[in-house]
């Protein structure tokens, strides 16, 4: 197969690598669908061959039907919410504004902080600051947002959205700051306004940028975990269970590797069809620069 | 090239006027800022508070002294020169490897044409498009079975393999800057292939190893799942797993886990702001074209 001389030397740098990612990644990758199919529970030696029977189980599980709805709630509200934003902020930073800079830093700041703390950094925020708040102005909002099945959802997006725009807002600024500006001075020339520039020229230009946000965000809010651990711990009830929460609580806590197993297939099909969707949804807009 | 559009954004910023709408929108765009700047402004203030205040007086008010308590007990309860030293421990030597393994791996996928690396790049890209946090359960088993669990080499070979693919999709992007002339100049005068990676490749990829490391360390310091699957035993956790169990210890008595969270937060804090520029090409890699 390596005749070359040379390609046996490239294949001795690349084969470390290889194996490393090999055994710590697709091995893990390969065993899901194995263990799917078994009724394993981590300990025994012996793996009884259930065929799809986790999988028919799912269909009818209750709790992991509804850990996929708060998972695509959750992953559909970032992906609108932090595209928008980020956006229209580096939108707003690239317009002139003096000190750019600062604001870049100060919105990039929360990306910095690991989802375990960001998740506790919230929970105060809507249990005690916030009220406190209330009470200095007089007013009467419900910021008690991870008390209640119905608002922890915004809660969270909120919590998510705090920490992730501004990564993303630094993506759109770069991508911004190559447009060429003789496309807006040809469009202002044609009599278009700064609205139509911006929906005829600037995103055009900024498709690059769009499709690696929207990737990026989606495969990010998909596996949600660290987030929930120290807030909301999948409550109230199982109002934020996500897919991963619920797989870990399935396969680590309930001693089901098997079903959990059949979990984190569902899981991987998902982020396989949604990258492959967008991808080509997204490069089939792209303009050829 | 960089020159050229440093020069460009200059000319832009000269060109557009100040106008109304620029005042209002740095108007707006402050009040975001201040916004987006508030809750970590509120955790500094309630690492400086007793445990009185906390009770007594509003979360907004100033604490009445600057007393450094907090921070005693953050460090005692954390236990923090040993989490501390095993966190950086662990990511140290993880970007180390990868920065070796990443740089070759992606020079010999852009160079060969054997089809065999064709395959290998899109090999690493499934790793971008399923993050090792979707695979935990049999990464968890896996690591099990093979002795991986509990130890400081397991993790460390866990970082890197999960940190592998976005490191050669990074280092890939990269290869375009490295003149092929230099290279093929060096294999006519006799070096081998490996020879003239380490050479001449490796030199002119400095730059692009360190965004490399900066973007890498920042993860795997941030990193909570892996680090709770593997670890178990005191004296090889990590901060954020520390940290974890600090908060759910101590709900009604949180001025000592604000603490914890300043003084993690402080060196990823630090290292970004000294290393910015890396940190923000790591980031737009691939946004834009060319």
């Amino acid at each position: 197969m390596f005749k070359n001389k040379n390609d046996r030397q490239y294949l001795f740098l690349v084969l470390p690598g290889f194996i490393i990612f090999t055994i710590g990644l697709i091995l893990p990758l390969l065993l899901s669908f194995r263990y799917s199919v078994t009724d394993w529970d981590g300990i025994a030696a012996e793996k009884v061959f259930v065929g799809l029977k986790n999988y028919i189980d799912l269909f009818h599980d209750e709790n992991f039907l509804n850990a996929w709805w708060f998972t695509i709630k959750f992953t559909l509200g970032n992906t609108i919410i932090q595209n928008v934003a980020a956006l229209l902020f580096a939108v707003a930073l690239d317009s002139g504004i003096r000190c750019q800079k600062i604001y870049r830093t100060a919105l990039f700041v929360p990306c910095l902080i690991s989802a375990v703390i960001v998740g506790f950094i919230w929970l105060r925020m809507f249990s005690n600051v916030l009220p406190a708040v209330n009470d200095w102005l007089g007013t009467n909002f419900n910021f008690m947002l991870f008390g209640s099945g119905k608002t922890v959802l915004w809660g969270l997006l909120i919590a998510n959205n705090w920490q992730w725009i501004g990564y993303w807002m630094l993506i759109y600024l770069a991508g911004l700051q190559s447009v060429p500006s003789e496309l807006y001075e040809a469009a202002k020339v044609d009599g278009a306004n700064a609205i139509r520039r911006f929906f005829n020229v600037t995103i055009p230009m900024l498709a690059p940028s769009i499709t690696i946000c929207v990737v990026g965000i989606t495969t990010g809010s998909l596996k949600v975990y660290d987030l929930l651990v120290t807030s909301t711990r999948g409550g109230p009830g199982r109002a934020s269970t996500s897919v991963i929460y619920q797989t870990y609580t399935t396969a680590i806590n309930g001693r089901q590797y098997g079903y959990g197993s059949a979990m984190t297939v569902t899981l991987v099909m998902a982020l396989l069809l949604v990258a492959l969707i967008q991808v080509k949804g997204l490069k089939s807009k792209e303009v050829q620069a | 090239m960089r020159m050229m559009k440093k020069n460009k954004e200059k000319e832009e910023t000269v060109r557009q006027p100040y106008t109304k709408t620029t005042a209002v929108v740095q108007v707006v765009m402050t009040l975001v800022a201040l916004l987006f700047l508030a809750p970590l402004v509120i955790i500094i203030n309630y690492s400086f508070k007793t445990r009185q205040e906390l009770y007594l007086s509003s979360p907004l008010a100033l604490p009445q002294s600057f007393r450094l308590d907090n921070y005693i007990q953050a460090i005692k309860k954390l236990d923090m020169g040993t989490t501390y030293v095993n966190t950086f421990i662990y990511t140290a030597i993880s970007v180390v490897i990868l920065a070796m393994l990443c740089g070759v791996t992606a020079w010999a996928i852009a160079r060969c044409r054997h089809k065999f690396f064709k395959f290998c790049y899109i090999y690493f890209i499934v790793g971008i498009l399923i993050p090792y946090q979707a695979l935990f359960l049999p990464i968890y088993t896996i690591g099990y079975k093979m002795h991986l669990t509990n130890t400081r080499y397991g993790i460390i070979f866990m970082y890197v393999a999960t940190g592998l693919s976005f490191g050669v999709f990074l280092m890939n992007s990269f290869m375009a800057t490295v003149p092929i002339e230099l290279e093929e100049a060096a294999r006519i005068d006799g070096c081998s292939i490996i020879k003239t990676y380490f050479t001449i490749v490796l030199p002119l990829l400095k730059p692009a190893l360190a965004t490399l490391i900066i973007m890498q360390s920042f993860q795997i310091w941030n990193d909570y799942l892996l680090a709770s699957l593997y670890v178990s035993k005191k004296q090889l956790k990590t901060l954020t797993v520390a940290i974890q169990s600090l908060f759910s210890a101590q709900t009604s008595d949180y001025t000592t886990a604000m603490a914890a969270i300043v003084l993690s937060v402080l060196p990823i804090a630090v290292l970004f702001i000294c290393l910015q520029k890396y940190f923000i090409k790591g980031m737009t890699v691939g946004a834009v074209k060319g």
